[in-house]
């Protein structure tokens, strides 16, 4: 580690209208550290991210790389300085190769002009060995899972020689199995000298890997602090400029009747999906009132459980039994599940949650809507009032609910599904990572939220990859393995290590 | 990466929740602007009327644009491609297009020509038979699209050629004269109201239109199928997992867009005094430009029915405008793709997200 720092960044500012996005903040990244960038959704972190990367061009304050002033006219100037983003979001073309997306734009060329596949090819391979990944550069990167594909970006960002590295939120979407494998990648870049600004919501990983922390609150530097110096609460403090007590409540009723019920559940597809792994063998139970978790390894089928359970999985032949309340249930679509009083929270909220453009209201009704018209007609007023009523229930924060629900803060984006879904008051709410992208205040909300509708007698099932969110908020944790069911532990006997221990296969047999 | 978004910061403080006050549209500049754009066809439509009147020749100090006959024209004329671009609006609603309207149109017209001509049917079932044939046609294409998920843009050229091929069949490739009066081979004289004008100032076809544009503009205001197709539209795969029954609404959608053009083709069987198979060549391109020029997008989700009316009629007046200036008919054509392209260009600078 050298002193002088590869970027340092002097009294960055951003104001959009009349508002100080950031203002007058400073940091700097030197060769080899890990530096977090922590802070809720709207303290600044996007901008900051976006002004270092060239994406924003004009703004207050200098950006030093080396020592020498720099300016940046777009992302491509940013990136000949040697600073490279990873969006939350891949910026990856999922119809072509590996060694293609890692080579887009400055393809290597024969003397005639045409694209040097071999070349490219070879020096992709080279970069995804250097990455510890095994990984044939001729596969299309649309059949790579999302870890794979981070591999992918981080392969590209190599290959620019990108000596600042900008990560924003890589685990979001991670298996922990995956994550660690991430985090030796991570541990092997810092030691060849990049430089890497790293941005996530989950503390227990800033623990592990950063160097140096800086919070951000209000557009503004809370803080920078050493990690293995301070304590979680005192970095929560900064973030949230309050301490922040339980995040997880205690002290729960007593669960009810045994409300879903999963027998020897197994779907084999009718036209198999690559990547998918639909249930091959699951048993389960949620009581209502019951908070129950859904755990296991990226690819173990989780997303795919609880879409056949919503009946928005593919279609194919079923075997297994399925009972809701005492009758039988075999949901041939998501409408049919919800008229069976089953609501569906999903994982890409964007993607299959939302419609963005689409205002507040126009999304929390659309489940409801049956229950708001007469004869087809819509009632204006009773829409309104129900809107209103569901937004303050769920403290949503929305200047009107007709602006776009693209312009909420990704908690406040998932607060609206949940409206939409808790709308049709369903029985069995199945939610698929409910707090990802997610500002720790906002999950906070999210799991009083959660508890609060278990009380009420709702039955909960929740597949999480952040394994202390499952720990700490449900009642009992079923741990799916390939897409069989390999655990069922109590609450009294859920532990990381016995969690990720059945994850991986190993066997394990806990109480049944 | 969420763009920092000061409108929710500023408007509510995080310690209160949002109270029933603080539920209102925001009146501000934002408002205003994006009313602009939300009206943009009907701005387009008044400054187009306003250079029409300018620009108009005058015979006998009277302005020839303004002159009730004239006025009357420009509905008449509108009238067709206006009813099938209401159709096409909530097939572009739902991220659709639809190419096989002009074909039905035709397929109409030698329906209704040949069923009262030839078969000798009164008014009430050949209207009825040809509006349910455009309506089994749309509603098929709709069926094929949303079982079988083929793109609606292939679905709907094989659904063109189709409707086209049969029509050529029905009558044997040529134009079917419809003469009028008691006999064999001859139409009831009523049929020939669709030619004619109330009071002699407005045309049925152009009544007709308004009828249908009204009854549009109020079912896509305040009806839940119309949300379900603006759902549709906007993120379909989050519209089926709410519960929205995707593909009955797909199929409800292209059984309206059939049915809009049969209806057409029937008044322009009426208008014409004839059904030809190959009539309205070219129409769905007029219509979705009446579609775009209201400002929905083709991408689905966003639109509305009083642009695409305002849409039709700026084409109409547009055409008008430059045929009584003697203007060639192929630099009208060219000035319509420019204001294609402009109304398009409009819609660009709209901001995203206010």
């Amino acid at each position: 580690m050298t002193d002088r720092p590869l970027v340092r960044m002097t009294g960055i500012g951003k104001r959009f209208g009349g508002v100080h996005a950031c203002r007058d903040i400073d940091l700097t990244v030197t060769a080899g550290e890990v530096h977090a960038l922590l802070g809720e959704n709207g303290a600044g972190k996007s901008t900051l991210i976006n002004v270092l990367s060239g994406v924003i061009t004009e703004h207050d304050g200098t950006i030093e790389v080396d020592g020498e002033p720099v300016s940046f006219a777009g992302p491509a100037d940013a990136q000949r300085a040697g600073i490279a983003t990873i969006h939350q979001e891949l910026d990856l073309v999922a119809g072509l190769s590996i060694a293609e997306n890692m080579f887009l734009g400055r393809e290597p060329r024969t003397r005639l002009g045409t694209v040097d596949i071999r070349r490219m090819r070879r020096q992709a391979e080279a970069h995804l060995r250097t990455l510890g990944a095994d990984l044939d550069p001729r596969r299309l990167v649309g059949s790579l899972r999302v870890g794979e594909q981070q591999l992918v970006e981080i392969g590209r960002a190599l290959s620019l020689r990108a000596r600042v590295l900008i990560m924003d939120e890589p685990t979001a979407a991670l298996a922990d199995a995956e994550v660690e494998r991430l985090f030796a990648t991570i541990a092997e870049l810092r030691r060849a000298g990049v430089g890497i600004v790293y941005i996530s919501h989950r503390m227990a990983e800033i623990e592990l890997i950063a160097d140096r922390v800086t919070v951000l609150r209000n557009g503004t530097v809370a803080g920078t602090v050493d990690p293995r110096l301070a304590s979680r609460e005192d970095i929560i403090q900064l973030m949230v400029g309050r301490s922040v007590d339980a995040l997880f409540g205690e002290g729960r009723n007593e669960p009810g009747d045994v409300l879903l019920d999963v027998r020897g559940l197994a779907v084999t597809p009718r036209r198999p999906v690559p990547g998918r792994t639909e249930p091959a063998g699951v048993d389960l139970t949620v009581r209502s009132g019951e908070i129950v978790g859904l755990a296991g390894l990226m690819g173990a089928g989780r997303t795919e459980l609880l879409e056949t359970l919503f009946g928005a999985g593919g279609s194919g032949r079923r075997v297994g039994q399925v009972t809701i309340g005492d009758r039988p249930y075999r949901p041939g679509g998501p409408r049919a599940a919800l008229a069976r009083g089953v609501a569906f929270v999903p994982e890409d909220r964007r993607g299959a949650g939302l419609m963005l453009e689409h205002s507040v209201a126009d999304n929390v009704v659309l489940s409801a809507l049956s229950s708001l018209t007469t004869l087809g007609l819509v009632r204006r007023p009773l829409l309104r009032r129900t809107v209103a009523e569901q937004l303050t229930t769920l403290a949503v924060k929305a200047a009107s609910p007709s602006i776009p629900v693209a312009t909420l803060s990704g908690g406040n984006q998932q607060k609206i599904v949940f409206a939409k879904q808790l709308l049709r008051r369903p029985r069995l709410l199945l939610l698929d990572e409910p707090t990802r992208g997610v500002d720790i205040g906002a999950k906070a909300e999210i799991y009083h939220l959660l508890h609060r509708l278990a009380d009420s007698g709702m039955a909960i099932l929740l597949a999480s990859s952040e394994l202390p969110e499952l720990l700490s908020l449900c009642d009992r944790v079923v741990v799916l393995h390939r897409g069989r069911t390999v655990a069922m532990l109590p609450r009294a006997s859920a532990t990381q290590q016995a969690i990720l221990a059945a994850a991986n296969g190993d066997d394990v047999k806990e109480s049944r | 990466m969420n763009p920092p978004n000061p409108t929710t910061v500023a408007a509510s403080p995080p310690e209160t929740p949002p109270s029933r006050r603080a539920i209102r549209l925001p009146k501000d500049r934002h408002a205003i602007v994006d009313n602009f754009f939300r009206f943009q066809s009907l701005f387009g439509l008044v400054a187009v009327f306003l250079i029409a009147i300018a620009v108009s020749p005058s015979r006998n100090g009277e302005n020839v644009f303004l002159s009730s006959g004239n006025l009357a024209n420009i509905v008449r004329a509108v009238s067709e491609i206006g009813i099938i671009a209401v159709g096409m609006t909530f097939v572009i609603l739902i991220g659709g297009i639809d190419l096989s309207v002009g074909a039905v149109l035709g397929l109409a017209a030698v329906g209704s020509a040949t069923l009262m001509v030839d078969s000798g049917l009164g008014i009430v079932p050949t209207v009825l038979i040809v509006l349910f044939i455009g309506t089994a046609f749309g509603a098929t294409q709709g069926a094929i699209v949303a079982r079988i998920g083929i793109q609606s843009f292939i679905v709907t050229l094989a659904g063109l050629q189709a409707a086209r091929g049969i029509a050529r069949m029905w009558s044997g490739g040529l134009g079917i004269p419809i003469a009028y009066g008691e006999g064999p081979q001859e139409a009831p004289e009523a049929f020939s109201l669709l030619s004619g004008s109330i009071n002699g100032v407005l045309p049925v076809p152009a009544l007709i239109f308004l009828a249908i544009g009204v009854g549009a503009l109020l079912v896509l205001r305040s009806t839940a199928f119309a949300r379900h197709v603006y759902a549709i539209g906007g993120n379909e795969k989050a519209a089926r997992l709410s519960g929205v029954p995707v593909r009955r609404v797909r199929v409800t959608v292209f059984a309206i867009s059939g049915l809009l053009a049969a209806l057409a083709g029937i008044i322009h069987a009426g208008q014409l005094n004839q059904g030809s198979p190959n009539d309205g060549a070219g129409y769905e391109l007029d219509a979705i430009a009446a579609v775009v020029i209201g400002g929905t997008s083709l991408a689905g989700g966003s639109g509305s029915m009083g642009g695409t009316i305002a849409g039709a009629l700026l084409l109409g007046i547009l055409n008008n405008i430059l045929a009584l200036n003697n203007i060639d008919a192929n630099v009208q054509l060219v000035v319509k793709g420019l204001v294609i392209v402009a109304a398009a260009a409009l819609q660009r600078l709209r901001p995203r997200i206010a």
